[in-house]
């Protein structure tokens, strides 16, 4: 019998599945529409048009937007914040920094708590040492508890200060709660975030109590949905971080379910990476309103823990290192005060779309400029399956135009290329900034509209090479199936490198890496897992710390652990050297915690190989690709493309999902793993 | 009418472009912080982020800056301007980077210090990059630097004239080491600066790759239009005010030294397309560290005015153009040397501000809000730590009440309008010094009451962890309040007050230990279980209390921002709590 396995990735306008028939090695993908109002219909749809018989379903490994859209349309629950006696008001405090100068009319965010009311102080108190300076006591307990049962919470987060060195109390009263209000989700925040700084705990694990009901449902449902099929397996989740998690262990963590969408994408990306051999990627991937941006480094994904749910209010999980902006294809231009042209963040969504879906949509978006352009085909837009009307948007076109004194050509293609400097600004972000230069990087465009901007992206940031994998419309579903299973450890306890015990620090490791490996066998991993180790360090006296990759240092390892943390330590100047040219050779170097990675591997899907499809021709069109005006442009549908042969531009390459531009002067290859390369400057 | 007033001509740069240019020139300016934020030592640099980073072109005007403290990108025009006119404009070679803090040669205050690096290309200068940030510890007579009681700018720490830190790349070891000698904590003071030149570095790197890109001729070109523009809609905005006088005035309540009120009077000429701020008539010059050089002065302006107009418009030198500042030499808003100076950056630049506001209320009535908290509490303090024997020194500060605005409530607990910092999260904090925090907590009734409320203020309980520490303060709206607007009411005064170990009252420090002013001294000496609380103002309110909607007076009850005693006496209402502890109210007989 044929086995299979499916990654089904729900965004808020498509849901992709991806199918991959782990003995011929055969994939297929599909594209429905979601059912945000009823998430378990576009799963279970999608499940039922992929013609899999769900006996043959080996895997199933599901992303998802809704911990991100939760968050960010704050649908989540009532949640009570318990805290230390003294900082009830931390959430609302936040940092008293201000997002904008100089207007009048910005607002501090709000917690997503739903009333200060909410907040209840516990008479306990840890030290910066980690000593309990005032003992949680049992009548505090029982007080707190009768407390919690007048507020009728959905959800409870507990944070307490400086439990990030000392558990004990936040444990004992999480024991309690748990006992007491057992239909009630606790989150803990040593359990979610154990790092410091009191108002980026509070609030990470404030947002992971505010989600944990509706995604404890939303599993049940999909779990109950998909009983009703008659699929008993278990089956995981696509975590922030790119690893799979069993789906009722992430509906206890969901936080780090936030960016559960785009992970897929960043380990998709890094697969092709490492098939093509390419070192330092930047991926990007443009869909319907907004563009995410992440880097692959020594073929490695990055990772940060400063995600913000919107600004000001931290969730600070270790998580795929991505940074989104309001640039798809639905994204609005628009004349600001200024007189100047803009393009987003605002969206026209899916509804009404963009002029030219011809739903409703009166604003000029990326895509009516693109397709005023003719760099997308009207007659083949997600394979056909939407027609787009040419003629609805002129007269938006011109109205803006007119405004500007430009010709509506002028204006798509200023439209485009706004666009695109935003975007070449998302990655100068994610790149520069970090002390990478583009220009030694390729670029990995996917999602609906990346290869359609990637080529020009590509040539503002002087990035050579543009890479448009297959699949690229329903990337981010390819990438769940190639996740592992994956559980982090971390420990942190500053140590200083003049001070430090070698074998203090592989004791820890050995401690940390043993319950990483416990978890992932709850998990349903058979097998031994692999490890990877880290320290996050910084000169002592600085507050912030670069993660350093160390080698096993574990005891019976045959590792020396005096001389492979001073390599560490070089290691640590290197680093630093390269983001801010300077190091400070003679300066003792603080360990701020030690991180463990325990992976479970799974079997992945092979990229099979491409070969040319017969029967279907080129066509040639008139394209806009800046201000000589229309050329004529060979059309060829990506299938039909041959293989290994090296194709100068202009060019268009259609496929079912997404529209890939080869501007002229460019050449384009198609491989033999049925992946586009693009050379900018051939 | 001057050179620089004269009409805009037509642009040479495309509006695409532009765009772009202007971006990427704010972008940079905010890696410039992070690079900062993330390297430094002191929690002044990477917590509470007091530092501001600014680009200027070949020429010393200012091209962009990005979200940071508004005083310190004022006064950073005046550092840079008077740094290259000392210097001269052709002395500097690739690597140089040039520090300096004197406030008497345009800094804000001594405890800023600022970073210059002349960005080369193709041999020629292009452009200077710059940094200012705020030292916790420049070698005062009090420990942070901000010395409440001092008489004169020498005792208020090193002072630095433009000076090569680094040539061509080399450490200027003698220069590093009478910084070091001069400071009390030289390993930070080592790593903050380190940390301010390594973000010229990646500015530096920025610009060259964008002049790469886009060719000397544009890059220059953008610059210049980038600065026509914002001076174009700056005058845009500028002619919106109606024409005419108007006058304002209120008080730094003391100077720490001497126990009387120093008045800020401001006269606002809206001419057309210009603005002019005049101060005389404010107070002569103050004899304790509340005064302000002209760099301060003028800086406040262009950040109350930059508030009061469209917040979208570039930021660069072409937005100061069209305003003006008139501050009589000798008065509190134009100090001469050798004044005392450094509680003037931090406490009479929001007064500034607050008075144009004030000024402009009946002007434009639809932006200007009621008064900010307007101080920055500054909380001082150093000693010898208990666990290592090495000397720490540390600025605390607090976010204050916003005022109510003509729409709606003002913000509670964010940093006074010269400022953009964060506050240190207590667990950074008591991991670096012998304090530790006991409650900070939002303040009820501190917003002043209005139409729409003031925000809150805070309150902080802080108990020393060790035998021995010295305070100083600098604090105001102690004793005069954060004025409400269009009969709103005042907001919440501030205060500093100390309960010795094992007895039970608060009491001001001119009580416990007999100082001048009970908001500004130096160099008190607490002891281990003493404790100090800090209350931050409220702002204040804007509009008639008693025409605020009562179901949003309900909602201040929910949330515990107002108390049921002042919903009754200032909102008219009567409240009555119901099960769930939220309210019900309905209007006071006769009161509404």
């Amino acid at each position: 019998m044929t086995a299979y396995r499916i990654g089904i990735d729900t965004g808020g306008t498509f849901t992709d599945l991806v199918r991959f028939d782990i003995t011929t090695g055969e994939l297929f993908s599909l594209k429905v529409s979601s059912s945000p109002q009823e998430p378990l219909q576009a799963f279970i749809g999608s499940l039922k048009d992929s013609d899999v018989p769900l006996e043959g379903i080996e895997g199933l490994v599901h992303g998802t937007t809704v911990v991100t859209n939760a968050l960010i349309t704050r649908s989540g629950s009532k949640v009570g914040f318990i805290c230390t006696t003294g900082y009830e008001d931390t959430a609302y405090i936040q940092r008293v920094n201000r997002q904008f100068l100089y207007d009048l009319t910005w607002d501090k965010p709000t917690p997503l708590l739903r009333s200060r009311r909410h907040c209840i102080g516990v008479n306990e108190r840890v030290n910066a040492k980690g000593q309990v300076v005032v003992p949680l006591v049992l009548a505090e307990i029982d007080r707190v508890c009768r407390e919690i049962e007048d507020g009728e919470f959905e959800a409870l987060a507990v944070c307490f200060l400086f439990s990030y060195l000392n558990t004990d109390h936040e444990r004992q009263l999480a024991a309690a709660l748990r006992e007491r209000f057992s239909d009630i989700p606790v989150s803990v925040s040593h359990e979610i975030a154990p790092i410091w700084r009191e108002y980026e705990r509070s609030s990470t694990v404030i947002a992971d109590a505010f989600v944990k009901p509706l995604i404890q449902r939303y599993v049940l449902s999909l779990k109950a949905g998909l009983l009703d099929c008659g699929f008993t397996k278990p089956w995981s989740m696509m975590k922030s971080n790119g690893g799979l998690m069993d789906a009722d262990a992430a509906a206890l963590n969901p936080i780090q379910l936030a960016m559960s969408g785009p992970a897929g994408g960043a380990v998709a990306s890094q697969r092709i990476s490492q098939l093509l051999g390419l070192d330092n990627v930047v991926t990007i991937d443009v869909g319907g309103t907004s563009a995410d941006v992440g880097l692959l480094l020594n073929g490695q994904i990055t990772y940060t823990t400063e995600y913000e749910i919107e600004w000001g209010i931290p969730a600070s999980i270790p998580l795929i290192d991505i940074k989104t902006i309001g640039a798809g294809g639905g994204s609005i231009a628009f004349i600001n005060t200024g007189g100047f042209l803009q393009v987003g963040p605002q969206s026209a969504g899916s509804v009404p779309g963009p002029i030219c879906y011809g739903c409703g949509g009166t604003s000029v978006t990326i895509t009516d400029a693109n397709l005023h352009l003719r760099r997308l085909n009207s007659a083949y837009f997600n394979g056909g399956k939407l027609r787009l009307n040419e003629s609805l948007i002129n007269a938006g076109l011109d109205d803006l135009a007119g405004r500007l004194d430009m010709t509506p050509t002028q204006l798509a293609l200023a439209v485009v290329d706004i666009a695109n400097e935003n975007m070449a600004n998302a990655i100068r972000m994610v790149s520069i900034e970090k002390g990478h230069d583009p220009r030694h990087f390729a670029l990995l465009a996917f999602g609906g509209a990346g290869p359609l901007h990637g080529a020009a992206i590509a040539k503002k940031l002087g990035i050579p090479t543009v890479v448009v994998p297959p699949y690229p419309g329903g990337f981010c579903a390819l990438g769940l199936l190639m996740g592992d299973l994956r559980v982090d450890k971390v420990w942190t306890q500053a140590l200083r490198s003049d001070r430090v015990q070698p074998d203090e620090v592989v004791a820890r490791f050995d401690q940390i890496a043993s319950a990483a490996a416990d978890e992932l066998h709850q998990q349903g991993f058979p097998g031994e897992p692999t490890f990877e180790y880290s320290i996050n360090m910084r000169y002592l006296g600085q507050n912030y710390e670069m993660e350093v990759a160390v080698p096993a240092l574990r005891s019976g390892s045959g590792v020396n652990a005096a001389s492979q943390l001073c390599a560490a330590y070089s290691a640590f100047h290197a680093k630093h050297h390269s983001m801010y040219q300077y190091t400070m050779d003679d300066a003792v170097i603080e360990m701020v915690s030690f991180k463990v990675i325990a992976i479970g591997p799974i079997a992945h899907p092979q990229i099979s190989n491409a070969t040319a499809a017969e029967g279907e021709s080129s066509t040639v069109r008139d394209v806009i690709f800046g201000a000589e005006g229309p050329i004529p442009c060979t059309i060829i549908r990506r299938r039909s493309m041959p293989v290994n042969q090296p194709i100068s531009g202009p060019m268009i390459v259609e496929e079912e999902g997404s529209t890939t531009v080869v501007e002229p002067g460019m050449v384009v290859t198609r491989n033999e793993y049925d992946i586009l390369i693009l050379e900018v400057n051939p | 009418m001057t050179a620089t007033d004269a009409p805009p001509t037509g642009l040479k740069v495309d509006p695409v472009t532009l765009t772009v240019i202007d971006n990427y020139l704010a972008t940079t300016c905010r890696e410039m912080g992070i690079a900062m934020m993330r390297t430094a030592y002191s929690p002044m640099f990477n917590e509470s982020l007091d530092f501001s980073c600014v680009m200027f072109d070949r020429f010393g005007r200012m091209i962009s800056q990005a979200e940071f403290c508004p005083s310190q990108m004022g006064t950073i025009k005046f550092t840079v301007e008077w740094m290259i006119d000392e210097l001269g404009a052709d002395v500097y070679k690739p690597g140089d980077v040039i520090i300096m803090n004197d406030p008497y040669r345009g800094s804000g205050h001594i405890p800023e210090h600022t970073l210059l690096k002349a960005v080369f290309y193709e041999g020629a200068i292009v452009a200077f990059v710059a940094n200012c940030a705020h030292l916790a510890e420049p070698g005062a007579k009090a420990p942070g630097g901000l010395s409440g009681d001092a008489t004169d700018i020498f005792q208020e720490g090193l002072r630095l004239p433009p000076l090569w830190l680094q040539r061509e790349g080399v450490p200027q070891e003698d220069i590093w080491k009478i910084i070091f000698a001069n400071h009390r904590t030289p390993k930070t003071t080592h790593g903050d600066l380190m940390a301010m030149m390594g973000s010229l570095n990646v500015a530096e790197r920025r610009i060259t790759s964008l002049i790469d890109r886009y060719g000397m001729e544009t890059y220059q070109d953008a610059t210049e239009d980038l600065m026509t523009i914002a001076e174009r809609r700056m005058r845009e905005e500028i002619r919106a005010i109606p024409d005419g006088e108007y006058t304002f005035k209120d008080v730094i309540e003391d100077d720490g030294v001497s126990d009387h009120p120093y008045t800020v009077r401001v006269r606002v000429v809206v001419d057309d397309d210009q603005i002019t701020c005049d101060f005389t008539g404010s107070s002569e010059q103050a004899e304790g560290p509340m005064n302000g050089t002209f760099a301060v002065t003028a800086s406040a302006v262009y950040n109350a005015l930059m508030h009061l107009t469209d917040p979208t418009i570039p930021r660069n030198e072409g937005v100061y153009r069209p305003i003006h500042t008139v501050a009589p030499p000798g008065t509190i808003v134009n100090c001469e040397f050798p004044a005392p100076l450094v509680g003037g950056n931090t406490e009479l630049s929001p007064r500034i501000t607050d008075v144009i506001f004030g000024a402009l209320a009946n002007a434009i009535p639809d932006r200007v809000p009621a008064s900010l908290g307007g101080t920055s509490c500054c909380f001082l303090f150093g000693g010898e730590h208990p666990d290592d024997g090495e000397f720490y020194s540390h600025f605390h500060f607090e976010g204050i009440g916003w005022g109510g605005r003509p729409r709606k409530d003002g913000n509670s607990q964010i940093i006074v309008i010269n400022g953009n910092c964060r506050n240190t999260p207590v667990e950074v904090f008591e991991s670096r010094y012998p304090i530790r925090v006991e409650s900070y907590r939002l303040l009820e009734d501190s917003g002043g009451p209005g139409l729409n409320r003031g925000g809150l203020g805070i309150e902080r309980i802080l108990t020393m962890q060790t035998d021995s520490i010295t305070v100083s303060a600098i604090f105001n709206r102690m004793t005069v309040d954060p004025f409400g607007l269009h009969g709103g009411k005042p907001g919440m005064n501030s205060g500093i007050y100390v309960r010795f170990a094992d007895t039970l009252d608060w009491r001001t420090f001119t009580d416990a230990f007999g100082t001048e002013s009970p908001s500004k001294f130096a160099n008190l000496t607490l002891r281990r279980g003493d404790q100090v609380k800090i209350v931050a103002p409220g702002g204040g309110g804007w509009g008639d209390p008693m025409q605020r909607p009562i179901e949003r007076v309900k909602a201040d009850l929910d949330e515990g921002f107002i108390t049921p005693a002042a919903a009754e006496s200032l909102y008219g209402v009567t409240a009555s709590q119901v099960a769930d502890g939220t309210w019900n109210v309905t209007p006071a007989a006769g009161r509404r």
